[in-house]
């Protein structure tokens, strides 16, 4: 079993554009689960320092996949984030 | 190689519609014919009260469909194309550049307000520190391109610019101002963090151009969806305005130095959001196509910076000191530049 891990990164409280993010990025997920790759997705506060010191300043909603940022201030849709997640499986 | 031909054709199709979208302000540009209401007072007050804002939006929308249309496509687009990695990239290196891309990339990336907050934090938070992320702050709400392009069409061309380089002079110089002040300064101390540069970590993934222009009027219809309401409500507002208000009272108390003064002490408390602030001071101070003062309406544009939602936000990230200074600096930049552009061009 492969594992993936991605991070949405977005306001607190979620933001409407961030929900949207975090559906796609769990429904490709959803998918990928029947392919035998585990996607671990967690959520991170784009005003904490955590993640400004770790990535800089983000446009919200940002997505990165194992520690970097691949998508920022649009939301991608479910398909484009199951060829990044496989991509990352890899 | 069928994909291909597929993603050409969606993309064909959704540029044909945005330049048949740009062709139709053209086209009206041409034709002269104005974006906004045009029935004059004096008939509006002959309609019964309930029917003043059925009248007044349906003179709106016969004229201003296409401006609307316009706007929210535009500032879809920009905000899809507008390179954001930039930010992240440079933000950080400098003090100079700082203030440079907080002016310049500000107009763009804010149309969407969760998005003004989060970047306020970060680059307070970086090596850029509480100058620009001030400077980001006041610019953003001020001349984003929504409201720009509202201005110039309902209101003025030439209002539009002024304010956009007022807006980037009094944001600088309260960034620089409270930058120097020495409880700036601890708010900065406090919450710089040594950022161990990170480009190597942001690799942003462009889909295909079919996608990221269909991703662009999504945006904008998702802008539309969020302003539209405010705005009609904006529009009833001051369909009775228009009818009742009369010019008597604009002329005593709205005009003049008195009126500079009035129009920005109304315009920052008095939360409207932004694109309303556009469309109430259009049925104020615009009568019959005249501009009665346009130093009161430029001061009265101005106040969006300093309302009090936008305080709150910033409040609670920084203190309330830095938040009345940078509120009282803005506030005097709309009195003097108000006071000054109603001077120099003779409508005060």
């Amino acid at each position: 079993m492969k594992e993936v891990k991605v991070e949405v990164i977005g306001t607190e409280p979620p933001c409407m554009r961030c929900q949207a993010s975090r559906k796609s990025v769990e429904k490709a997920a959803e998918k990928l689960r029947q392919s035998g790759i585990r996607v671990e997705i967690e959520k991170a506060n784009i005003m904490s320092k955590e993640v400004v010191g770790k990535y800089g300043v983000l446009v919200s909603p940002a997505i990165a996949i194992n520690n970097v940022v691949k998508i920022m201030g649009r939301i991608p849709n479910e398909d484009e984030m199951e060829k990044l997640l496989k991509e990352a499986a890899k | 190689m069928e994909e291909k031909t597929k993603r050409t054709v969606r993309a064909g199709i959704i540029l044909a519609f945005v330049i048949v979208v740009i062709g139709l302000l053209i086209y009206s540009r041409i034709q002269a014919y104005s974006l906004a209401p045009t029935t004059p007072p004096i008939e509006l007050r002959d309609y019964p009260l309930w029917a003043i804002p059925i009248v007044y939006l349906y003179d709106y929308f016969s004229h201003g469909t296409i401006c609307l249309l316009f706007a929210f496509t535009v500032a879809g687009l920009i905000y899809e194309f507008v390179p954001k990695e930039v930010i992240t990239k440079y933000m950080g290196s400098s003090k100079a550049l700082g203030y440079g891309l907080a002016l310049g990339m500000a107009p763009f990336l804010t149309v969407c307000s969760c998005t003004m907050v989060p970047l306020f934090g970060g680059v307070l938070y970086t090596g850029a520190g509480i100058g620009p992320a001030i400077t980001f702050m006041l610019m953003a709400p001020a001349s984003n391109i929504l409201a720009i392009l509202l201005t110039g069409e309902m209101i003025s061309w030439e209002l539009a610019g002024v304010r956009i380089a007022v807006s980037a002079v009094v944001a600088l110089v309260a960034g620089i101002v409270i930058s120097k002040t020495p409880w700036g300064k601890a708010v900065e101390k406090e919450h710089q963090i040594n950022s161990s540069s990170s480009s190597s970590k942001i690799e942003i993934v462009k889909p295909p151009l079919d996608e990221r222009l269909w991703a662009a009027l999504k945006f904008g219809g998702y802008l539309a969806k969020q302003i539209l309401p405010f705005f009609i409500l904006g529009l009833i507002a001051v369909g009775y305005l228009e009818a009742f208000l009369p010019e008597e009272i604009i002329e005593d108390y709205l005009t003049g130095v008195g009126g500079v003064l009035l129009a920005s002490v109304l315009g920052g408390p008095l939360y409207t959001p932004t694109l309303v602030e556009i469309v109430l001071g259009r049925g104020i101070w615009v009568k019959e196509g005249v501009i009665l003062s346009k130093g009161a309406l430029l001061s009265w544009l101005m106040g969006q910076p300093y309302d009090v939602a936008n305080a709150l936000a910033v409040s609670r990230i920084t203190r309330w000191k830095v938040v009345l200074t940078y509120m009282l600096i803005a506030w005097a930049g709309s009195v003097t530049f108000g006071l000054l552009y109603g001077f120099l061009s003779g409508s005060l």
